[in-house]
């Protein structure tokens, strides 16, 4: 498969601060890519580089097969949403569209017509003759991207687009730029913050912590095998649990360091006293009866949305499951936890990696 | 009584007075000047009738009489040459250095604050120094002039009829320049960065920016500071008083200038305020353009 963008051994620093850091990264032709990561990782200057907006200090930049490190922006032919939008507040909707055009020194009838052609695909032909302040969000949104789409760029990049809108319209955008991005081919570089829309929206999720890829795949890979601790808590809500515990002194079991010090029978082949993370997503607990395997926990507290309950345990650290039906428990009851061998996943307590579990 | 202190504190008597208040001192300080202005503008006055306000009624004779004058076309060209000239380097070079400093180099806005320090000085004392920069014996202008090669000898820029109204506009170009930058400076630092970013992104170079993005975005902020411009330099009497004395031969003299010399030194002031009112029609028209064009601003 061709490689739409390609970026090898990338650096950027400013000044002494370094941003990016030895990112490799390739976007193959026609994928939708998510850059996610907590605030500061250096998704939103990774994705500044890729347009041009800033220049990377090391490594190799390719979009299309070219080197593109020290070319500018306006030669780069990708497209770019903001997450303010950065609509020109002094131009109609129909100049907003045809402006990259009038720059290209289309003809006026031509880009007249791309810009009705666009916009009777993103619902704005109504709109074409009002000016950005006379719009909605959502409708702002919309003007961004069909900018964006009526050049027919090389890749699209996305600033946290939908960061700006409530909630119920962000759902419904999300979907809506999905389905834009399969019906064009495009290829897609979306930056979020939001692990849901990654998850959701991307065909390939690059996790970024401090200017580094912590990880990167397809997004169940990344739910399913998370390389270490970072990304097994960002990934999934509510967010993993971790119980610190010890592997026992046959190796065969691990003691977790809750009160009772309760035993867990895991062959895992780890020498006895090694110390490691369990980790545990709150949906693959279940509360166990009596006499089944299993650790005993006092329940803290107990939420429910009607749909799911949310059980916190008094604990420490916490644990949190997620039931998904009433339950009639209380607080301070003791409840039996248990789960199935295959979802837990196990991180090295010093270095935060994964820990392979033997099959 | 009870009730109309209650509608003063919290009630319509509230508003009438928050109105009212600022009404009356401006109707007090400018109104009431302004229409005895324009009334003085069709008596005929002179310095025994000055003290009374029934005068003898004379209809548009001021204004026939001063069109007759031989000196006023000549004094209203220098006028709206002395406006176009002084707007026209100050927005240019205003505009210049506000995009100088907007490049944002280490110390800029320093740099930019330091600027301020020309329109900080007082008309009077800005004449002074350019009498010494202009002189035509030992003035430093013509000492760079000459020895650039640009002139071969001395321009007498204060006593020249060809010169002597440039000098006053070269003057009031360096005095009016840094306020108008500050101004766009304002005006440039408010357009959002994205804005740029985009355009960029669209394909853009530099030039295209400017002309599609900075300068329409400017519209409202290059309104407001010609119109500013028209009504300070149609303010602007120091720099005469100090530099020409409106001289020689009223070469360099303008309808300001003429007006107070006509009243308070020809006590002529049926003419003097003829030309005040002149004036005022054009103040108004630029005051007008000033409130649509900040009424037009554009918000994102």
């Amino acid at each position: 498969m061709t490689q739409q963008i390609e970026l090898s051994g990338v650096n950027k620093y400013y000044g002494a601060y370094h941003a990016l850091k030895d990112i490799e990264l390739s976007i193959p032709k026609g994928a939708f890519v998510a850059l996610v990561g907590p605030s500061g990782c250096g998704k939103s200057t990774l994705l500044r580089s890729l347009a041009g907006l800033e220049t990377i200090s090391s490594g190799d930049l390719m979009i299309a097969g070219e080197r593109m490190n020290d070319v500018p922006p306006r030669r780069r032919d990708l497209a770019m949403v903001f997450q303010s939008y950065a609509l020109y507040p002094h131009m109609t909707v129909e100049q907003n569209l045809t402006y990259s055009l009038k720059i290209r020194g289309v003809k006026k009838a031509e880009a007249k017509k791309a810009a009705a052609d666009v916009a009777a695909i993103t619902g704005l032909s109504d709109l074409l003759h009002r000016y950005p302040r006379e719009l909605s969000g959502g409708q702002r949104q919309r003007v961004a991207m069909s900018r964006a789409i009526i050049r027919h760029p090389k890749a699209f990049l996305f600033d946290e687009p939908l960061s700006n809108l409530d909630a119920a319209l962000r759902v419904h955008m999300r979907k809506e730029i999905r389905a834009l991005h399969d019906r064009l081919g495009a290829t897609s570089v979306y930056v979020t913050h939001d692990q849901v829309e990654a998850m959701t929206m991307a065909d390939h999720v690059v996790i970024m912590r401090s200017g580094v890829i912590e990880q990167q795949g397809p997004p169940l890979e990344l739910y399913d095998r998370p390389a270490n601790r970072f990304v097994a808590g960002f990934i999934g809500s509510p967010a993993m649990n971790f119980i610190p515990a010890k592997s026992g002194r046959d190796g065969k079991s691990l003691v977790l360091d809750l009160p009772g010090s309760q035993v867990l029978d895991l062959d895992l082949g780890l020498p006895p006293g090694h110390a490691v993370l369990v980790g545990i997503r709150p949906e693959h607990l279940a509360i166990a009866a009596q006499d089944m395997p299993g650790f005993e926990v006092p329940i803290a507290t107990i939420e429910s949305t009607g749909a799911t309950t949310f059980v916190t345990t008094a604990t420490a650290p916490e644990i949190v499951l997620v039931l998904n039906s009433r339950s009639t428990l209380a607080a301070g009851a003791m409840i039996r936890l248990t789960f199935a061998p295959e979802n837990v996943h196990l991180f090295d307590a010093k270095t935060e990696k994964r820990l392979a579990t033997k099959p | 009584m009870r009730r109309i202190f209650a509608s003063v504190r919290d009630g319509r008597g509230f508003d009438i007075m928050l109105v009212g208040v600022p009404f009356t001192f401006l109707f007090a300080l400018a109104g009431l000047p302004l229409i005895y202005n324009i009334l003085m503008s069709f008596q005929e006055v002179d310095m025994f009738s000055l003290g009374s306000f029934i005068r003898p009624f004379v209809g548009f004779d001021n204004y026939v009489a001063l069109f007759k004058q031989p000196e006023t076309i000549p004094i209203l060209t220098n006028t709206v040459v002395f406006v176009v000239g002084s707007i026209a380097g100050q927005f240019l070079l205003g505009f210049g250095l506000a995009l100088f400093f907007w490049t944002n180099f280490p110390g800029a806005s320093w740099l930019r604050g330091l600027f301020l320090v020309s329109w900080v000085m007082p008309g009077l004392v800005v004449g002074a120094i350019w009498n010494w920069i202009l002189s035509g014996d030992f003035g430093v202008l013509n000492f760079f002039l000459r020895e650039s090669g640009l002139i071969d000898g001395n321009i007498f820029w204060r006593s020249d009829p060809d010169f002597s109204l440039w000098a006053v506009v070269i003057a009031n170009i360096w005095l009016g320049t840094s306020f108008n930058m500050i101004l766009l400076s304002v005006g440039l630092s408010a357009i959002p960065g994205d804005l740029y970013e985009a355009a960029e992104m669209d394909g853009a170079n530099a030039w295209q920016r400017f002309w599609t993005i900075t300068l329409p975005m400017m519209r409202s902020t290059i309104g407001a500071i010609i119109s500013l411009g028209l009504i300070f330099t149609l303010q602007q009497f120091d720099l005469f008083a100090a530099i020409t004395d409106g001289g020689p031969n009223n070469s360099s003299n303008v309808a300001q200038y003429w007006a107070w010399d006509l009243s308070f030194r020809q006590y002529d002031f049926g003419r003097g305020a003829t030309i005040s009112v002149i004036m005022t029609v054009f103040v108004m028209f630029a005051a007008a353009v000033y409130v649509r064009s900040t009424r037009h601003e554009v918000r994102g």
